[in-house]
């Protein structure tokens, strides 16, 4: 029974895991080309939830469709950002990067506030579930997996085999040396922000097909947390490194509560928050760089 | 020289002596309007209860000021006036909102923002200012536990949240014995699970499963899964709403069935059933006050209970007029609601609005409104309301308990998810 418990709290974390991965992506992209920590993470995700509900309750479309839609809508976001605030901070004091973006994240949390209230909403789409005998798992949460999977794979191939992906990566190794060889360095950032704020966007139709309930003008914040602490296990700066550790992070956060119930007299789910972060701290001193190093 | 001394202790004794005199004679006056104070919850977590709270609060200054004519005081009618900012649902807000409250708008009296969190956190501050408190939304016991002097609650105790529930399914199934505990953890449901844990061992059902989740949990699948694994009769649990609506999700995203599932806060608000559709047929949530309750002058005088304020349906009325939306208010705008109906037959009886006068008042008071009954204990917690059971049944929410309140009867068991996929709906058995 608790070996059932256990492979089943497993199965169920590595699929939430993926997803955690992919809406991490974003973030690791960010600071590994522009050294910018995006505070304001959690609020890009919370428009793309925003995005689903909207898409699915006014006009019935079905939350696969409103991944490339959020996805675009990240991008555009993204320029507008950058060409109109970071671009100037590029070079400007970790403290100020940290504070634009804290401050950009409270904007879109107020004006998503404003258009849509504040309540917390849901959508209900109904696929079927898959049961796997020792668990349940339902269409919405494979889709969602597989979508993360898919996603990260179109991300490794563009990193791999396009100019814009080798330009990229030229400047994150050195960005003097790509503009001496030719790379137009301002349009890679802006590239880069744009690219990780559209799969942060995109991330959150995911979560959405995750756990399509709850969602509010301020439920990004607990995200941001999480995406931190999977950034650092995976290493800040990689992307790849993001997504691993997604789904290192969604195994432990899973598997652990079934072994922390076996202690009298603890609350498991305390625990694994604390394990989680516990694991962050220990990340951070004896390898700093993270599970898997930048690339 | 005689006379200077003469003059300065004539200036002395109409300083010291006339002038105290006129000032008690000043304050003994009526005031002109008596000001309402409160850090209301217009958004972040508590948003929905806030805006219910708002709407009930508004509705009842309403009817105190252009139906019954203003409170008595001296002879004369004053009005209530209300001023509020919204705190947020932020702790750091109520405090330093309730401190603006008391000294820069000089409220008469400090209305609680929503949650026992938040309420808890307001109440060392009026407190130290001697200002009268009016708690609508913290329900936990411990706050009546702290020695606070200036606290009056009117919502019921967390203790007694889901006794009513427990009643019920000892009732109807007496063969149901395994009960599931699954509550955030947060003062206030923990202390509703504490009274719920207690409440079943006396009926003698047994606790097969006890666990708590944090706060602003965004998966609840490892606690679902374990609580899956000992398959309980019936599910008892919740918090707040974000997590009441994950809660009910997820527990169909695994297929865990029960004859009946009750959450606190969440499943009583329209929202609810709105985000989770066909999927919140049948859940149950315990109630402070609903629309359809048979409290009234009629009733309160069959009691011996003294009777004030709107009708049901001019609550209502009100409430809609009050928030200027099409929206029918739940328990969370009533309990706001008739707190204000409270304090305004306490100052009348009081004679005044000094915090003290009126809080001694209140002790004191005893009424039913269209809320239900009111009564406090010498700790300022409320003893004198009763709660109802709600059930979702066909996309409305029901009364089901206790019975001399039903608008209809309870659907036990409740179907299965699975069932519930396929569009079957809650019917009463």
């Amino acid at each position: 029974m608790l070996l059932e418990q256990l492979i089943g709290n497993l199965i169920q974390g590595l699929v939430l895991g993926a997803v955690y991965g992919m809406a991490t992506m974003g973030l690791s992209l960010i600071f590994g080309v522009l050294k910018v920590v995006n505070v304001g993470h959690g609020a890009f995700i919370m428009v793309g939830a925003f995005i689903t509900l909207w898409l699915f309750n006014a006009l019935g479309i079905n939350p696969i469709l409103a991944v490339p839609v959020a996805f675009i809508v990240g991008m555009g976001l993204g320029l507008l950002f950058y060409y109109t605030i970071m671009q100037r901070l590029i070079k400007a004091p970790e403290l100020a990067t940290l504070l634009v973006t804290f401050a950009i994240g409270i904007l879109l949390e107020e004006t998503v506030k404003l258009i849509f209230g504040s309540e917390f909403r849901g959508y209900n789409w109904a696929v079927g579930k898959i049961n796997l005998g020792i668990t349940v798992l339902p269409m919405t949460k494979i889709y969602a997996c597989i979508g993360s999977v898919v996603i990260a794979l179109l991300l490794y191939l563009w990193f791999n085999k396009t100019r814009a992906g080798s330009a990229m990566r030229s400047v994150v190794e050195d960005s003097e040396g790509a503009r001496v060889c030719g790379v137009n360095v301002g349009g890679t950032y802006a590239l880069s922000f744009a690219l990780g704020l559209g799969l942060t966007v995109a991330s959150g139709v995911l979560l959405t097909m995750f756990i399509p309930v709850g969602i509010n003008p301020y439920m990004g914040g607990g995200y941001t947390l999480k995406a931190f602490v999977i950034a650092v296990l995976g290493g800040l700066a990689s992307p790849y490194g993001a997504f691993f550790g997604g789904l290192i992070f969604g195994l432990i956060e899973n598997g652990s509560y079934t072994l922390f119930a076996l202690i009298p007299g603890v609350e498991p789910f305390a625990l694994t928050r604390f394990l989680s972060f516990a694991m962050l701290l220990v990340i951070l001193l004896i390898r700093p760089t993270g599970l898997l190093r930048a690339k | 020289m005689k006379r200077s001394i003469f003059k300065a202790l004539f200036v002395i004794f109409i300083l010291f002596g006339f002038l105290p005199a006129y000032f008690t004679l000043a304050e003994a006056k009526s005031p002109e309007k008596i000001l309402i104070g409160h850090p209301a919850c217009l958004s972040g977590k508590y948003a929905k209860a806030g805006e219910q709270a708002l709407g009930g609060i508004k509705a009842c200054i309403d009817w105190v000021n252009n139906v019954y004519g203003g409170v008595k005081l001296e002879g004369k009618k004053v009005p209530l006036k209300y001023k509020y900012y919204d705190c947020e649902s932020k702790k750091e807000a109520v405090t330093s909102f309730i401190g603006r409250l008391i000294t820069v708008d000089k409220v008469n009296v400090v209305f609680s923002p929503y949650s026992s969190g938040l309420t808890l956190r307001g109440a060392p501050v009026t407190e130290s200012h001697g200002m009268l408190y009016m708690d609508h939304g913290g329900a936990n016991n411990k706050i009546f536990r702290q020695g606070f002097r200036y606290i009056v609650q009117t919502i019921g105790p967390a203790t007694s949240y889901h006794q009513g529930t427990l009643n019920m399914i000892h009732k109807i199934d007496p063969k149901a014995k395994k009960v599931a505990l699954a509550y955030e953890d947060s003062e206030f449901a923990k202390m509703v699970m504490h009274g719920a844990e207690e409440h079943a061992k006396k009926l003698g059902f047994d606790i097969v499963f006890k666990r708590t989740y944090p706060k602003g949990v965004t998966d609840l699948t490892p606690l679902l899964s374990a609580l899956k694994a000992t398959k309980p009769d019936f599910i008892i649990g919740g918090g707040h709403f974000e997590d009441g609506q994950l809660f009910n999700r997820q527990m169909a995203d695994l297929d865990i069935n029960s004859n009946a599932l009750s959450l606190i806060a969440a499943a009583t608000l329209p929202a609810f059933y709105k985000a989770l559709t066909n999927m919140a047929e049948g859940v149950m949530g315990p109630s402070h006050w609903e629309y359809g309750v048979k409290y009234s002058a009629k009733e309160a005088k069959k009691v011996g209970l003294d009777w004030i304020g709107p009708s049901q349906d001019e609550f209502v009325t009100l409430f809609k007029k009050g928030l200027g939306k099409e929206i029918i208010p739940d328990y969370h705008a009533a309990e706001a609601g008739a707190q204000v109906l409270a304090y305004v037959l306490a100052a009348e009886k009081a004679n005044s609005v000094a915090p003290d006068k009126v809080r001694a008042a209140l002790g004191d008071l005893k009424f039913m409104s269209f809320y239900g009954g009111w009564d406090v204990d010498d700790t300022g917690l409320q003893v004198g309301h009763s709660m109802v059971a709600v059930q979702w049944q066909m996309g409305k929410r029901i009364i089901v308990w206790p019975e001399e309140a039903q608008t209809g009867g309870v659907a036990y068991p409740m179907p299965t998810f699975a069932e519930k996929a396929k569009g079957k709906v809650a019917v009463p058995r």
